[in-house]
């Protein structure tokens, strides 16, 4: 094991990228859907534009069901569930099924929360699974650049979402100092200018998160 | 057993949970399905077990003997014990591995051979599949999960794990390897056993690939890396048919295949399990005669049975099935998976009298049956009720060092109380096989 290929080290990365999507839109989900119950029902328009997804809709009640179980709609939760599913499953033996198990498992509850009469709160198991396929991974592989690839592509998602959600700079800072940590272990091909760029604008509490997530998209080398 | 039923739920939750589908193609559609899992094993004595043995084995060496002549000097046609035409007008009789000698000299290394059990406790063999069997992967994992949500049930039975079949597999891998890594290649993942490919690349090691990281170059494979480095390839378990494994040899329009792969494995520098060409072997005509072969390669008696099988090629059998189309059941020798396949009963006085027509006209492409009557096996219904249906046994056979076979197998059993039809792909579903140690 361990001979990792232009193809497999894609997978792992998306991988690593569409869970992380899916936890932290979630996250964000979850504050959306509180924020929309007496403060601001229209939320969910400011958190479409955030994320830069087109506003398809129309009220907070279609948001919160198509957002997150809509199968049709690429920018859904379940969309990016089912899309980590995909990188998952053709890596099996790579991860593991123990590890894939938790991706399903995900799955299963993104559905059974569709049909529930607690949608929000039964969406929580969601992150319990992701949690947990990420302990398997840290448990679970034992080829530190396999672990490494998955944990860059999640890096460079929280990255680049903490960026578009305008979280505190704090937060954007620790986000990519650990991105960087997974950059060096997971030696796939970088961009060192553009990580010499990057180092220089976060090291400056008033960066533009702009700059930063235009750079971002140049850092791997494909 | 009983620990075994009250778990039939947590066991089918946790097979979801580990993936373990099946793709099917329906109206066009990718689907990926569960395999549906029955809690009561089929269980098989360690007497009848050996038996089993004994004779799985002798037709495998037979068999491999037989590839090895046709592709060679052909002596058992020269002999006249098989008529040449049925050598030659199979369809998996291909021409390019005329010649050709596999490395070790063997030709099936996984060979699935599926039995059935007729109510007079006789053991018939069905169907020989000696290109690509798969199915040794569900019973594998399913034991995995039944061990833990039931372990007394193993405490309290002498059952002989069958968690082995990786190990075994590897084994007969490394045996035929030619110096370099193990792969596995697979369509990817829309086929329907990919469960399958994914899974016995995580237990036995081996690199699981669809072959876009693989290349030919100086008759040679290499897998490539990352970063462009390349690594010989010593075996390749292939999991695509013949057909779509070398597009500069075979199908010339097939994109899942490596080209230039069948030049590697002519020059003795891949092994290719299982070897191209094997279709011959396993073609429902040639099924007839290998009784026949184990008597001129083995020079002993066939131990297991064929099942009571007529050729209309032959002007006498021809005669019989006429006599007795109601009772038989007729197989198209180019079908598999459970179509082609016509119970005589079935078939109105119009449509028999078409089936009669194309059965004169064509009568190489059909093979007829007695119908046996099956042992049937207990199944849970949906009401967690048993009822009774029919279920075939489909034992893998493994080829390396020496021919081994697994103690285990896949049982597949009917949904429908009316069918005979136990195909995965048709609805069946699959149960352990337990041999016992004593």
């Amino acid at each position: 094991m361990g001979i990792i290929t232009i193809d497999k080290s894609d997978h792992l990365f998306w991988l690593g990228r569409y869970t992380e999507r899916v936890y932290t839109t979630l996250k964000d989900y979850f504050k959306s859907a509180d924020l929309m119950i007496d403060s601001d029902p229209d939320y969910y328009k400011v958190l479409c534009r955030k994320i830069g997804i087109a506003d398809v809709y129309g009220s907070s009640g279609a948001f919160k069901r198509k957002y997150a179980f809509d199968e049709t709609n690429p920018n859904s939760i379940i969309s990016s569930l089912n899309r980590a599913y995909d990188n998952a499953i053709v890596m099996r033996d790579y991860i593991g099924t123990e590890t894939m198990a938790y991706i399903q498992l995900a799955i299963d509850d993104i559905k059974n929360a569709e049909n529930s009469n607690s949608t929000i709160a039964d969406l929580m198991l969601v992150i319990d699974h992701i949690l947990a396929f990420w302990g398997c991974v840290n448990d679970g592989i034992d080829d530190e650049q396999i672990r490494n690839i998955i944990k860059l592509g999640k890096g460079i998602e929280r990255l680049d979402l903490y960026l578009s959600l305008e979280k505190p700079a704090h937060e954007v800072q620790m986000v990519y100092k650990r991105m960087k940590g997974f950059l060096s272990k997971a030696k796939l091909r970088y961009d060192e200018s553009v990580l010499y760029t990057m180092d220089n604008m976060l090291s400056s509490p008033d960066f533009s998160y702009d700059n930063v997530k235009n750079l971002l998209r140049k850092l791997i080398l494909s | 057993m009983n620990d075994l039923i009250r778990n039939a739920e947590t066991i089918n939750k946790l097979l979801s949970r580990y993936g373990v589908k099946f793709g099917i193609y329906k109206n066009g559609e990718f689907r990926e399905q569960l395999f549906p899992f029955d809690p009561i094993p089929r269980i098989i004595g360690n007497d009848e077990f050996s038996y089993l043995e004994k004779g799985l084995r002798q037709r495998v060496d037979a068999l491999n003997c037989f590839l090895s002549d046709i592709y060679g000097k052909k002596q058992i046609v020269k002999d006249r014990v098989i008529p040449e035409e049925f050598i030659f007008s199979a369809k998996g009789f291909l021409v390019p591995c005329d010649g050709v000698t596999p490395p070790k000299g063997i030709y099936s290394h996984i060979s699935g051979i599926d039995l059935v059990q007729s109510k007079d406790n006789n053991w018939y063999v069905l169907e020989d599949n000696l290109r690509v069997p798969s199915g040794a992967s569900y019973p594998m994992i399913a034991r995995e999960l039944q061990r833990r949500s039931a372990p007394d049930a193993f405490t309290k039975n002498d059952v002989i794990d069958n968690r082995n079949y990786a190990d075994l597999l590897k084994e007969v891998m490394d045996h035929v390897n030619t110096g370099g890594i193990n792969v596995i290649l697979s369509p990817g993942r829309y086929n329907a056993a990919f469960f399958e490919h994914s899974y016995l690349a995580e237990k036995t090691g081996a690199v699981l690939t669809t072959g876009k990281d693989i290349v030919c170059e100086n008759d040679n494979l290499y897998y490539i890396d990352y970063n462009g480095k390349k690594q010989r390839v010593g075996a390749v378990y292939r999991r695509i048919s013949d057909e779509y494994l070398d597009p500069m040899t075979f199908y010339e329009e097939s994109v899942i295949g490596i080209p230039h792969i069948f030049e590697a494995y002519r020059k003795g520098n891949a092994a290719l399990l299982n070897a191209p060409g094997n279709g011959v072997a396993d073609d429902k005509g040639i099924y007839y005669f290998v009784p026949k072969m184990i008597k001129y390669y083995l020079g002993e008696e066939a131990i297991l049975m064929n099942a009571p099988t007529y050729l209309p090629y032959y002007e006498k059998d021809m005669q019989y099935v006429l006599d007795n189309f109601d009772i038989l059941v007729i197989k198209d020798v180019a079908e598999a998976g459970g179509y082609g396949v016509v119970f005589g009963s079935s078939l109105t006085a119009e449509k028999k009298s078409e089936f009669i027509a194309l059965l004169k006209a064509e009568p190489r492409r059909f093979i007829a049956q007695e119908v046996i009557d099956f042992y049937d096996l207990d199944i849970l219904d949906e009401n967690g009720t048993k009822v009774p249906r029919k279920a075939d046994l489909r034992a893998f056979v493994l080829t390396g060092r020496t021919t081994k076979v697994w103690a285990s197998g896949l049982t597949r059993f009917s949904r429908n109380p009316d069918s005979f039809i136990v195909n995965s792909s048709q609805g069946g579903g699959f149960k352990d096989t337990w041999v016992l140690s004593r």
